[in-house]
């Protein structure tokens, strides 16, 4: 018995490992393409460390290309996003567990339908609606279209995470004499913290990888993204590699810090129940 | 002092302020998503460049789109991708959450490994990809090279079957964590009482399987069974980024073409009438998966 859960162990290992290296690799060879200089990028081969390591990829694309203003821009609109995606779908999801109401029901299922639909489909009407209200080409309108995005699955997140806190707790404060919004921040809230941090990890993460709707709904060069401005380097005549793979670590750099800060509240949350049916 | 009069009964009171608090949500769908979904649907019926032209056409798109081989084709493309990718996930991503199920050492290090290609975003995902798919200096080309499993250099991407397969697996690649982690999530709700027991019992690996651990994860299943199919029906960027939809169309999925046929061609209508028909589609598959899953275990 003790050898055949050896064997498992190890078969378990070596598959792990195997896919670990699937999954880094790419990554890898993301890095050590920005760190290498155009002559050896464009002689191709298979070399994992740089000849000749330079960081100038780095440079170039703070400088030679806009990309302070791409972080600006992807930091403005992710954080605005964020706070008030998030703290709807906080209201929605402790209005849905805590109270009985008419159309509760089609409410939840609307959250559902809404995930149904090719958001493709949206953007045209979006690209004329923002025209009417004087918004297209800014933060606010693109904001706005990405709050749609993600109250649905994040209230979805916070609704089940709530299910999973006792309202007994809600009760006894009402019996206190709590005001129903006190207690949603005093009480209900910090218990789910964990919930409600990785609502905000979901939503941080569509926000800022977003492109279909950034690239049709920005225009003016000090409004893009990060993943419009690295989007517009693949069109480009030539490509250069180097610089190409540097921004492409650069954009993922923050979303990579704040998902391993973060990530055991992340399957916590999930298994109170953001899953459940 | 008189008692202040009731206006509402405590339980109409309770559920106005249950509307109350979900009314924030409420009004951005209603105001964000429901209206531009029916203002795409009444854009189908229209000959509109959004500015100045804006005919009637009635049902004339829909007609020429189900009457044109073409659009057949761009759906089939992309049933066969969202297939093999839904397909993909499951399959590896219900491996690894197996796998990482039990404590043992090394486990978070795995895991916080195996989620990095969905955090990663996608467009870096998709261009990383191109570039060791690169026929001159991609990273895949030289290796084959170096080791003589291959004799000159190939266009991976430019060849319509090795394209569309490349595709599938940075896809599979890029999405399978999501469902890893939801399964791992409805892993471990179950309660390991009934899994000791029906080991003492002495079933089988198998029969515990098939038995116990599938009925039980059935709401998770089903709810990522059809976020993950609907997700990837309608999914754009990656591909957009490697192929933009070819070559030959082989990639040419329905996004993109609802895409190229608005922001490229200029026409709006044609394109509203194609999305109103993926919504359509998707609504039907969501439908009959619902329908299947709980039929066969119920």
């Amino acid at each position: 018995m003790k050898r055949r859960a050896r064997i498992t162990m190890t078969v378990r290992y070596i598959i792990l490992t195997i896919a670990s290296i699937l999954v880094l690799f790419p990554i890898l060879w993301m890095i050590s393409t920005s760190l290498k200089d155009t002559p050896e990028v464009m002689s191709g081969g298979v070399n994992w460390i740089p000849k000749k390591l330079t960081f100038d990829a780095y440079k170039r694309i703070f400088t030679d290309y806009p990309f302070f203003s791409y972080y600006k821009s992807s930091i403005l609109i992710t954080f605005c996003t964020v706070s008030v995606g998030v703290l709807f779908a906080i209201f929605a999801g402790y209005g849905a567990t805590r109270f009985q109401f008419k159309g509760k029901g089609a409410f939840l299922s609307f959250l559902l339908v809404t995930q149904m639909f090719p958001s493709i489909m949206t953007l045209i009407p979006f690209y004329k609606l923002l025209k009417i209200l004087g918004l297209s080409n800014s933060y606010k309108g693109i904001i706005l279209v990405y709050i749609s995005h993600t109250i649905p699955f994040c209230s979805w997140m916070m609704k089940g995470y709530f299910e999973s806190i006792p309202t007994s707790l809600d009760e006894s404060a009402m019996i206190d004499g709590g005001k129903r919004l006190q207690i949603l921040f005093q009480i209900v809230a910090p218990l789910a913290l964990p919930g409600i941090a990785s609502t905000a990890i979901y939503s941080f993460i569509q926000t800022w990888n977003e492109f279909m709707f950034a690239s049709i709904l920005l225009n003016s060069e000090k409004l893009k993204t990060l993943p419009v401005g690295i989007g517009q380097m693949n069109g480009f005549y030539r490509i250069q590699y180097n610089d190409m793979m540097a921004a492409c670590f650069v954009a993922s750099v923050p979303i990579l810090i704040i998902y391993i800060l973060l990530q055991r509240y992340f399957i916590s949350s999930l298994v109170a129940g953001a899953v459940k049916e | 002092m008189t008692k202040p009069k009731r206006f509402l009964s405590i339980q109409q009171k309770s559920s106005l302020i249950g509307i109350c608090f979900i009314l924030p949500a409420l009004s951005a769908l209603l105001l964000l998503v429901l209206y531009p979904m029916l203002n795409g649907f009444y854009l189908s019926f229209f000959n509109t460049n959004l500015v100045n032209r804006n005919t009637f056409v009635g049902l004339r798109y829909y007609g020429e789109m189900l009457t044109k081989p073409d659009f057949y084709q761009t759906i089939f493309t992309t049933i066969k991708f969202t297939l093999l990718v839904v397909v993909g996930h499951f399959m590896v991503g219900g491996l690894f959450a197996g796998l990482l199920n039990k404590p043992f050492p090394g486990r978070t290090l795995y895991r916080v490994i195996l989620v990095l290609p969905w955090v990663i975003p996608e467009v870096s995902v998709g261009l990383i990809w191109k570039w060791i798919f690169n026929p001159v200096y991609g990273l895949v080309n030289s290796y084959l090279l170096k080791f003589r499993l291959l004799k000159e250099p190939k266009a991976w991407l430019s060849d319509p079957k090795t394209a569309f397969a490349i595709v599938v697996f940075i896809a599979i690649w890029k999405g399978f964590p999501m469902i890893m982690l939801m399964i791992t999530a409805g892993l471990q709700t179950l309660s390991s009482d009934v899994m000791e027991a029906a080991i003492i019992d002495g079933s089988s690996r198998i029969q515990l399987l098939r038995y116990i651990v599938i009925p039980s994860l059935k709401p998770v299943l089903l709810s990522s069974l059809i976020l993950d199919t609907l997700w990837w029906f309608k999914h754009f960027t990656l591909v957009y980024m490697m192929t933009q939809g070819g070559p030959e169309n082989a990639t040419n999925i329905v996004s993109i073409d609802i895409y190229k046929t608005a922001f490229e061609y200029f026409k709006y209508g044609q394109a509203a009438a194609m999305s109103a028909i993926v919504f359509i589609i998707c609504f039907v598959i969501s439908q009959l998966q619902r329908r299947a899953l709980s039929e066969k275990t119920s």
